[in-house]
């Protein structure tokens, strides 16, 4: 059979962020997959060695375009460690707090992208609805819908009174009714099973090899979730339970999503029930003494690590940034080998990929 | 003279093709307008097919140096008079252009032109996502267009006429023939999904997978015509349908009198309305479905399906 090349991005409907794949198909099967990365490249580690610790948190948020809050979150962690502050509880509730929304947000707009993916656009106008709601009141919490600027270091910069939790709590309990919605969907409905049951499995020997983190992972199997196990942020106070399936295939990272989207919304309901009084921040000095630390933190897709290394001075010597995206890059090959055409989509949206956080 | 003329009317307004052309933008706004309520979304206003057709009729076309530029450019047009051609032959609540014993015959043909030149579009136009796209609508062309002609032929056996306007008369006579055969009316209606392409048979042009199938390389007028082929060809089938199996303008379920004129316009504008929605609802309710899925429900259920009515019929026949 003849052998066709298939050029998937940098600009196509699949793709949401440039990517640039190259299927060589044998009729409707891919063969082979190549790939190039870094047409989102814009140095920001270099720019962060420029920039002092305070500007580099404005910098930081902009390495991600969802799951902005967790960078900053990691960032704020790691110097924080070098400085020796103490973070008041109440400034660590509300940066869990954002946390968990971003993380509701970021699955629900990947349930949409998923949906959208497979032609399925019901389910993609449903999720992308609901998604506004954590958007309004991320909004109205910070002022940002996307980039919420909450963390300063030592602390948060926002706080709420007993109005906002309310009306947070309202938008809440009316999510929850639409995401229950979703994942009845997502259970239940043939069409969509039909395109994501046993679609771009991975194993559990393949995910370790890989190193891949977050919900891809646990979709196969690998019970690992920074939250519980090294817990940071507030996420000690909280009680929450890491979800896993076995199949490894696009629809158990599926079920993994939306039902961590549940145990997000139960986590946000406690953080509003069980909010510490007191300060939110402590004031922080410019210049961060000499020393070297990682920080790490669950973002959505997984595990972030930051290294950052300082010289004494007021502007970081080194960041070095690890997105979850990039362990997932290097298993894209492997899981579009040997699959239908027609699978490329459910199995690339069931990564996850976040090409602006690989390529920084 | 006056014969003349009133042979062009019908030929070119109603119920000719500036009937059919108004008709089919009406459906299409309707059909995207429903599917934008169901997905909670606002959707288009009235006149938004009609100003995107214009909007496109009057954008340049630019083709891919190695695209056969004559046949591209003939296809949408002859793809376009064949499904205008076959509409001519469908009755609208009692008004027929042209009929005569074999009609039904002629339309199936005429209907199934398109699918063959959407494939031979994406062949000449040489785009890697046009000759996938085109290479996936053959596929499914054969995995609709089997049931979807086994359904049609049933009325026909039953009636024992290969007329449109006999079988109608004839169920205006007895009773609707979805009656007699619902199942052949479902497997039609899944039948004209795939025929229309529409979700959750839109694999020829998955744009996820393929971009726009078929006429990715397709732009300004081409495009604008083969939009329009796509809208007359929904409204075609949806005429027909109604004809074959839900009596045409007849009023009544069972045996009454046919009812005339306005009455008859009226009930069958509201039996095509109701098939419309039924498109557009079964549009929001799926995902996508693959080749090789869509190959198995052809000839692993709908096929079957399509045989046993096929009997039944005969059988009922004979008995």
């Amino acid at each position: 059979m003849t052998r066709v090349t298939i050029p998937v991005g940098p600009q196509h409907p699949l793709l949401k962020e440039p990517l640039s794949l190259r299927l060589i198909a044998e009729g409707e099967r891919v063969v082979e997959a190549t790939m190039r990365l870094g047409y989102v490249h814009r140095g920001i580690e270099r720019l962060a060695e420029e920039r002092s610790y305070v500007q580099n948190l404005h910098l930081l948020e902009r390495v991600c375009g969802i799951c902005s809050h967790v960078h900053t979150t990691t960032y704020c962690q790691g110097v924080e460690a070098l400085l020796d502050l103490e973070v008041p509880p109440r400034g660590l509730m509300l940066r869990t707090l954002l946390c968990e929304l971003e993380r509701i947000h970021s699955h629900l707009l990947w349930l949409g992208v998923l949906a959208e993916n497979i032609g399925f656009s019901t389910v993609f106008m449903y999720a992308w609805r609901d998604r506004e709601i954590v958007l309004d009141i991320m909004e109205n919490l910070s002022g940002g819908r996307i980039a919420h600027a909450v963390n300063v270091i030592g602390g948060v910069r926002i706080d709420l009174d007993s109005d906002q939790i309310d009306a947070i709590r309202r938008s809440l309990d009316e999510l929850h009714g639409q995401v229950d919605d979703l994942v009845n969907v997502v259970e239940h409905e043939q069409t969509l099973k039909a395109r994501t049951q046993g679609v771009g499995g991975a194993s559990l020997e393949q995910i370790r090899r890989h190193c891949a983190v977050g919900p891809v992972a646990r979709a196969a199997g690998l019970d690992r979730d920074l939250r519980r196990d090294a817990p940071y942020a507030a996420y000690d106070r909280l009680s929450f339970e890491v979800v896993t399936e076995s199949g490894g295939d696009v629809w158990s990272a599926t079920r993994v999503r939306v039902r961590e989207t549940v145990e997000s919304l139960s986590l946000c309901q406690q953080i509003l029930d069980d909010l510490p009084p007191g300060e939110v921040a402590v004031r922080a000095s410019r210049r961060v003494p000499e020393g070297q630390v990682v920080a790490r933190a669950e973002a959505p897709r997984g595990e972030v690590i930051y290294y950052i290394r300082s010289d004494g001075s007021d502007s970081p010597a080194r960041i070095k940034i690890r997105t979850p995206t990039l362990p997932a890059l290097s298993m894209v090959r492997e899981r579009l080998r040997d699959i239908n055409i027609a699978d490329v989509p459910a199995v690339i949206s069931g990564i996850d990929l976040c090409v602006a956080c690989a390529d920084r | 003279m006056r014969e003349l003329l009133s042979v062009l009317v019908t030929l070119f307004i109603f119920p000719g093709v500036a009937f059919l052309v108004a008709c089919a933008l009406l459906f299409e706004w309707i059909d995207r307008r429903t599917i934008a309520r169901l997905q909670a979304r606002v959707g288009p206003p009235w006149f938004q097919p009609l100003a995107d057709l214009v909007k496109l009729l009057s954008k340049e076309s630019i083709l891919p140096r190695q695209a056969d530029r004559p046949i591209c450019t003939a296809l949408p047009v002859v793809s376009l008079a064949a499904v205008l051609t076959a509409a001519l032959y469908i009755p609208v609540g009692g008004r027929v252009v042209y009929g005569f014993e074999g009609d039904l015959i002629v339309v199936l043909f005429l209907l199934s032109l398109p699918a063959l030149f959407y494939f031979l579009a994406g062949w000449v136009s040489v785009g890697i996502y046009s000759i996938i796209g085109g290479s996936r609508s053959v596929l499914q062309y054969f995995s609709y267009e089997v049931p979807f002609l086994m359904a049609l032929s049933a009325p026909a056996i039953l009636t024992g006429s290969w007329s449109i306007s006999d079988i109608i008369t004839q169920q205006a006579e007895s009773a609707w023939i979805v009656l007699a055969q619902p199942v052949g009316f479902l497997l039609a209606i899944v039948g004209l999904i795939g025929k229309l392409k529409r979700v959750p048979f839109d694999i020829p042009k998955a744009k996820s997978e393929v971009v726009g199938g078929p006429l990715t390389e397709f732009s300004g007028r081409k495009l604008a015509l083969w939009r329009l082929v796509v809208d007359i060809q929904t409204v075609a089938g949806i005429f027909l349908l109604v004809n074959m199996f839900l009596g045409g303008g007849d009023l009544t379920l069972l045996q009454g009198s046919a009812p005339l004129g306005l009455a008859r316009a009226v009930t069958f504008s509201i039996k095509a309305l109701g098939m419309l929605l039924t498109l557009s609802v079964t549009s929001v309710l799926y995902a996508r479905l693959r080749i090789d899925q869509l190959a198995n429900l052809g000839w692993r259920i709908l096929a079957p399906l399509g045989l046993l009515q096929l009997a039944a019929t005969i059988l009922m026949g004979i008995g």
